[in-house]
């Protein structure tokens, strides 16, 4: 047993092993025990029952680790870590600590020496003959042959172990018996061991396996008695080598005269080396950076050792009965809400190694140790990822379905739960907007995120790790006292141990880390980019007075506070020196990426919101890039603090920047030779997939701080959250292999524990709300007018019906006809040129002969393929539709009938019920019997007639039949609006009255369609109520709102246009010049890929989407637009969709997001076909369910 | 799917402003269905009776007519067992300029002018002819232990 003394150092690297020879000699003390309390910190005073279980089990001694505890012997103190490195330089087979990266200081407390973890009984044999050697009650000791191959070798480390131990060594049990006894201050420990051999007892080929798993041991005067069983020993042998453990035994019971084979019966107290603590860290950054690190290594020897250290102490911690004190707050999350059993079933997975059973016992968590661990330790928490099984890394993560992204849903909830009660933090004077209580509350968080202050939030236990306390030890002969499992167990008491990796921790291992920044993923419109300036306004110089440069004392906590348990004690003291190494010029400018049409946004509204002269942004991208150098330098009045850039700017940046960098001749000068203060992604989810160009060039920036802002930081794939996590540098889930073999495995195997790992990830750095939150005094956080949407089912006219159904037809047969070929596949790309063209003419019917379409060419094949067709082509069909206009009129015919109207009706009231619809008249048309109504109304009575075979007549008068070509339209142009000069204008294109009021007839313009009018007739409505009111019009298709324009301008309404053939310079003319007041009702026309995202246009209220996306989502945000912080009407939103096409299925498949996300149709991405195909055919009609198509 | 606001109208105007004689109102449960009843037209066999019928609204109203038939019975050649109606404005002669209204009323014309040359009943039709006198009692027969 090895008391380690408390002032030793913990290793003296160069402290041999001999030493303890002589020491060992020397002494033998035997009250071991008692002194013990004094002196180990471990053992606490008060005695707890440890359970004692009979198992038998070998005992060893504690090799290198044991730390001698001297109190009394000046032999030899510090033994203990001698050992360790020699072990580690011996062989890779080391424990992962490398000696040199030993950074245990900074978690190992510095008297810490060891913990006392329990006891338990088990069984030895006597390899002795004859009395005196040991009696009940004697102290043991027990060995371990060379201490120095020692730590790797499991039986599976042998070859390397045996070659490098000298032969000699093996025996070490006899001569060791020594001094355990803290009195005597020499440990066992491995160095003990060393000494062994020049005791010189042993023979054995010191190569043999066999001999490797044995643990002998003797008594205080250093005669050997004997063994622990073979069977116990086992898993002891490698925790002893290695220095994780140290055993101290007594006898309980023995054969007066010992026999060799004779039964011993066994106690021993088991204790946690300083050792075990140390660092094992490192490995994954060090991958990351060689650039492996996308590979999923092989297991080294290090994680091979790692590997049986984590079994071994698993099933050591099994016998001796420890049970986690708290294992995954997850767990007990859930527990609270009655969902334990889902999580006991999800832990036992993580649990499937390691034999504890620790997933059934989770005790009452103890109140936050994190605040007594101290920001200190937020610090790197070293999780290495031995024992993952993932493979490397597929591509083809999953998307998640409806259920699991409704489960994501609630863990967004159940990770945020806690933040109501964020304080709020008012942003500094410079910044000129007011916040609202939650954004306040996120620049808490955020600057707590950034400054390292962890206490804001409450931390839960890093998922994989489980909690644990040391027991206290009982005294001699002191009254056995029941420990209450819910006892407040002092931190100090406390330590970690990851089932995992196999590491052991005394430091509270979070979720959080050292990465600086996080995720603000508050749902849209709730002003993330606002907030994100107030914490460039709060944290304007990052670290200047650079807090972690003075780890000093003057930050450890009193020990006084907890007198007791001092040894033990995490001291803050110990909190990580700042990795990052500061450049002369402290970085302090923040550089913000977004999407290029946000740019000017940014830049503007960070203008907006700071008051003059403190903060100034400069727009970097585009050709005309200046050296960002010389920018960053600047001072006074031209220093810049924030850089705008876009995401295309970066990628060919770092482009360039990867070509060149490692020439000799570089000279840096490229963005990526700047560090900044921060680095803030826009729109973050641009970079949701970790192997695009873009997505790297945003890993390799160099920043302090990282944030990523995103509505949505999972779109459709866990993976997408990798990303982000990769790019925050957010151990260990940025690396790759860790996020697969806990994240992404376990969800492909419909593992439950994935979700709730990705829970704890998010609890962690991930700030998320939603407009519909409420606040701790339930009220809604974003107060946000009501938002009223309306979906209007429209009916095609006739002749749009015809063109639809000869299209639709074609494209299905022909589609039918390709699947039965089984060619579906191949023609994947011309199957979607068919959707596009019916979602085209679902708008328009001109469109599909557009110019504009994207695929020009197969969308004609469509519509000339299939010359069987008896019917008209497609195009005839158009020809004719179009065709209504070019037809038969003459002025002649118009002023004959104006003669007529003006006598008949002309100053009449301008405008009447109509006979069909009984509406107001909308595109009023007179008949030929001077009967008048809506050009739709009579349009399709016409063709209803038609359809029925008889000829139309006129509804009143029963005067026929009745032609198209003979009606004519009549115009009142009441208020027709010059577009350019905003003037209102009479017929002549002279200046008129408002009241003024001419009518026209004119040929019927049939080159409308339904949506158009629709649309058109909406507005006009609108206008009667508002005079003044601002509407977006959204279509994918830009072709459509070139047909819009038009009409729009022949009502009278004035039209703006946004779209992606716009510079960036007639975007923002565009969304300023939408922003002015007007007296007219202005109408902004925008692609909705061009325009869907990030453009804050709440100066709108009205919103009209004219087709349906593939995506909800992406209509969603194209809506947010609008209905965001800053909106102070009601939102109205008309979405316009026609019956009984391929709109309505597309909507369905909307609905249940099973479907072809962007990336399959919209995209392009070949990938998943497949499924692709299944909900192709349901476009078309071709699935089983489509009995309710034509219903609506 | 929401209702067309000529149906909303042509509703508001026969609940507030019924044509004498006639009552229609929509069903709760479906807005373009009526129960509709219909006063026998002075100095016809069916004067005194008070029919019951019902209307419904197609989709494609008003480019379609409305659907409508007798509930109550009614001897009548051109109505039939079923309470079909012959009348033409309800099938070839549909216009879309006419009305709920316009409809009830042509049926209660109907009532006080059968028509036994182009029948729908032709049992009633031939008895029509053959001896209207009795036919005409037979309807007031009907009326009074039917259309009370």
């Amino acid at each position: 047993m090895t008391v380690p003394s408390p002032t030793s150092r913990p290793r003296t690297p160069g402290s041999e092993p001999d030493l303890f020879f002589p020491s060992s000699d020397s002494e033998d003390d035997i009250q071991f025990d008692t002194s013990e309390p004094s002196s180990r910190p471990v053992t606490h005073p008060t005695s707890s029952s440890v359970p004692q279980h009979l198992s038998s089990f070998p005992s060893n001694r504690s090799n290198g680790n044991h730390h001698l505890p001297s109190s009394q012997d000046s032999d030899i103190v510090i033994v203990d870590d001698p050992p360790l490195f020699p072990s580690s330089a011996a062989g890779p087979s080391s424990l992962k600590r490398s000696s040199p990266a030993r950074s245990p200081s900074s978690r190992i407390p510095s008297h810490f020496v060891r913990g006392y973890l329990g006891e338990f009984v088990c069984e030895g044999w006597s390899l002795s003959k004859g009395k005196g050697y040991c009696s009940p009650g004697s102290k043991v000791i027990f060995e371990r042959p060379k201490p120095i191959k020692v730590g790797e070798d499991d039986s599976r480390a042998l070859a390397n172990n045996k070659e490098k131990v000298g032969p000699a060594r093996l025996v070490n049990g006899k001569v060791v018996h020594a001094k355990i006894k803290p009195a005597a201050s020499k440990q066992i420990t491995l160095g003990a061991m060393m000494k062994k051999p020049s005791m010189g007892t042993n023979k054995k080929g010191p190569t043999k396996p066999v001999v490797d798993q044995i643990i002998r041991f003797r008594n205080e005067r250093g005669f050997e008695i004997g063994r622990l069983s073979v069977t116990e020993a086992g898993f002891l042998v490698h925790l002893l080598d290695t220095g994780v453990i140290s055993l101290v035994g007594h006898v309980i019971d023995c054969p007066q005269i010992l026999a060799t084979g004779s039964t011993i019966l066994l106690n021993v107290k088991v204790y946690l080396d300083r050792a075990a603590f140390e660092s094992v860290e490192k490995e994954g950054r060090k991958e990351d950076g060689s650039g492996t690190f996308w590979q999923e290594q092989q297991e080294t020897v290090e994680e091979e050792a790692m590997r049986k250290r984590k079994d071994a102490l698993g099933l050591l911690f099994g016998r001796i009965g420890v049970k986690p004190l708290q294992s995954n707050a997850l767990l007990l999350a859930q527990k609270k809400n009655g969902s334990a059993v889902i999580n006991e079933d999800s832990l036992r997975h993580f649990d499937k190694k390691s034999g504890n059973d620790s997933s059934s016992q989770i005790k009452k968590r103890s109140p936050s140790p994190v605040k007594s661990v101290g920001s200190g330790s937020k610090g790197k928490t070293s999780v290495r990822n031995s024992d993952d099984e993932g493979e490397d890394s597929g591509d083809e993560a999953e998307k998640l379905n409806e259920e699991q992204l409704n489960e994501l849903d609630a863990i967004y909830a159940k990770a945020q739960q806690g933040d109501k009660r964020l304080e709020e933090t008012d942003p500094p004077a410079t910044f000129l907007y007011t916040l609202r209580p939650y954004q306040k509350q996120a620049l808490t968080w955020m600057n707590a995120r950034e400054t390292g202050d962890t206490s804001v939030r409450d931390q839960s236990l890093h998922p994989l790790w489980e909690e644990y306390a040391f027991r206290v030890e009982r005294l001699e002969g002191a009254p056995i006292e029941i420990e209450d499992d819910d006892a407040w167990i002092d931190p100090s008491r406390k330590f970690y141990w990851n089932p995992y990796s196999g590491e052991l921790s005394l430091t509270f291992p979070t979720s959080n880390t050292s990465s600086k920044g996080g995720i603000l993923a508050d749902a849209m419109g709730m002003g993330k980019t606002c907030m994100m300036a107030s914490l460039i306004h709060l944290n304007r110089e990052g670290d200047q007075p650079p807090e972690p440069t003075n780890p000093g004392p003057a930050e450890e906590e009193p020990a006084s506070k907890r007198p007791k348990f001092t040894q033990i004690t995490l001291s803050n003291q110990w909190r990580p020196i700042p990795t990052v190494t500061r450049p002369i010029h402290v970085p302090r400018a923040t550089l913000v990426v977004c999407p290029v049409s946000l740019a000017s946004q940014w830049h503007e509204e960070l203008g907006k919101m700071s008051e003059k002269g403190t903060i100034s942004s400069f727009m970097w991208y585009g050709n005309d890039r200046t050296d960002l150098d010389r920018l960053l330098l600047q001072e006074g009045k031209k220093r810049v603090d924030v850089i705008v850039t876009s995401y295309g700017t970066l990628a060919s940046e770092f482009q360039k920047w990867r070509k060149i960098k490692d020439k000799p001749s570089y000279e840096g000068g490229s963005i990526y030779d700047h560090e900044f203060l921060r680095i803030v992604l826009d729109e973050a989810h641009n970079i949701k997939n970790r192997t695009a160009l873009v997505s790297k060039a945003c890993y390799e920036l160099k920043g302090q701080r990282r944030w990523a802002l995103t509505g949505t930081p999972i779109v459709n794939r866990l993976d997408d959250l990798y990303s982000l996590l990769h790019f925050l540098r957010l151990e260990p889930w940025g690396h790759y292999s860790f996020f697969r073999s806990f994240v992404t495995v376990p969800f492909l195997n419909q593992d439950p524990k994935a979700l709730n790992v990705v829970q704890y990830i998010l609890e962690s750095c991930l700030l998320r709300r939603e407009k519909t939150m409420r606040d701790k005094d339930g009220r809604l956080i974003v107060d946000l007018p009501p938002k009223h949407v309306d979906l209007q089912i429209l009916d095609f006219s006739r002749p749009e019906r015809q063109i639809y159904k000869h299209l639709e037809d074609r494209a299905r047969r022909r589609f039918i006809q390709l699947d039965a070929e089984g060619r579906a596949m191949s023609n994947y790309t011309s199957i979607l040129a068919m959707l596009m063209k019916l979602r085209q003419c679902v708008d328009h019917p001109l469109l599909v002969l557009g110019k504009n379409s994207d695929n020009e060419e197969t969308g004609d094949k469509l519509l000339d393929a299939d010359s069987g067709d008896p019917a008209s082509s497609v195009k005839e069909l158009i020809a004719m539709y179009a065709g209504g206009l070019k037809g038969n009129d003459s002025n002649d015919a118009n002023s004959e009938y104006a003669l007529q109207v003006l006598k008949d009706i002309g100053e009449a009231e301008e405008t009447s019920e109509c006979m069909i619809c009984s509406n107001e008249i909308f595109d009023e048309v007179l008949l030929p019997c001077y009967h008048r109504g809506c050009q739709d109304c009579v349009v399709n009575w016409i063709g209803s007639c038609e359809d029925q075979g008889k000829s139309a007549t006129c509804p009143m008068c029963d005067k026929g039949p009745l032609v198209m070509s003979d009606l004519r339209s009549v115009q009142r142009r009441r208020k027709r609006i010059n577009p350019i000069t905003g003037a209102y204008v009479g017929d002549d294109g002279l200046p008129a009255s408002q009241g003024d009021t001419a009518i026209t007839l004119g040929k019927v313009d049939l080159v409308s369609s339904t949506k158009l009018r629709a649309l058109a007739r909406k507005l006009g409505e609108m206008r009667v109520v508002d005079q003044e009111f601002k509407a977006l019009v959204f279509s994918q298709f830009t072709s459509f709102l070139d047909l819009i324009e038009p009409t729009l301008t022949r009502e009278g309404i004035k039209w703006l246009r946004f779209d992606g053939s716009m510079s960036q310079a007639q975007r923002a003319t565009t969304i300023e010049e939408f922003g002015k007041k007007s007296k007219e009702p202005v109408v902004l026309l925008i692609s909705l890929k061009a325009g869907g995202v990030g453009l804050n246009l709440t100066m709108a209220n009205h919103v009209f989407m004219m087709d349906t996306w593939w995506n909800e989502a992406i209509e969603q945000q194209a809506i947010d637009r609008v209905h965001r912080l800053g909106q102070n009407k009601e939102v109205y939103v008309t979405r316009y969709i026609i019956k009984g096409t391929v709109e309505k299925r597309i909507m369905k498949i909307q609905r249940s997001k099973t479907a072809l996300v962007n990336a399959s149709l919209a995209g392009g991405a070949q990938k998943d076909k497949q499924t692709s195909l299944a909900d192709i055919k349901k476009i078309f009609g071709l699935d089983e369910d489509n009995s309710d198509d034509e219903v609506f | 799917m929401s209702l067309p606001k000529r149906i909303l109208k042509e509703t508001e105007r026969l609940l507030a402003d019924s044509p004498p004689g006639i009552t229609a109102a929509p069903k709760d449960d479906n807005l373009r269905h009526f129960d509709v009843t219909v006063a026998g037209p002075d100095s016809s066999p069916y004067q005194g009776g008070v029919f019951k019928l019902e209307l419904f609204l197609p989709e494609e109203y008003p480019m379609n007519p409305p659907k409508v038939r007798f509930l109550t019975k009614v001897y009548h050649p051109n109505i039939d067992k079923l309470g079909r109606i012959c009348l033409d404005i309800l099938k070839d002669k549909w216009s879309p300029a006419l009305q709920i209204r316009t409809v009830l009323l042509s049926i209660q014309a109907l009532l006080g002018a059968p028509n036994p040359d182009d029948p729908l009943a032709n049992d009633v039709a031939q008895h029509w002819k053959d001896d209207e006198k009795d036919a005409i009692a037979e309807a007031k027969r009907w009326t009074q232990q039917y259309a009370q």
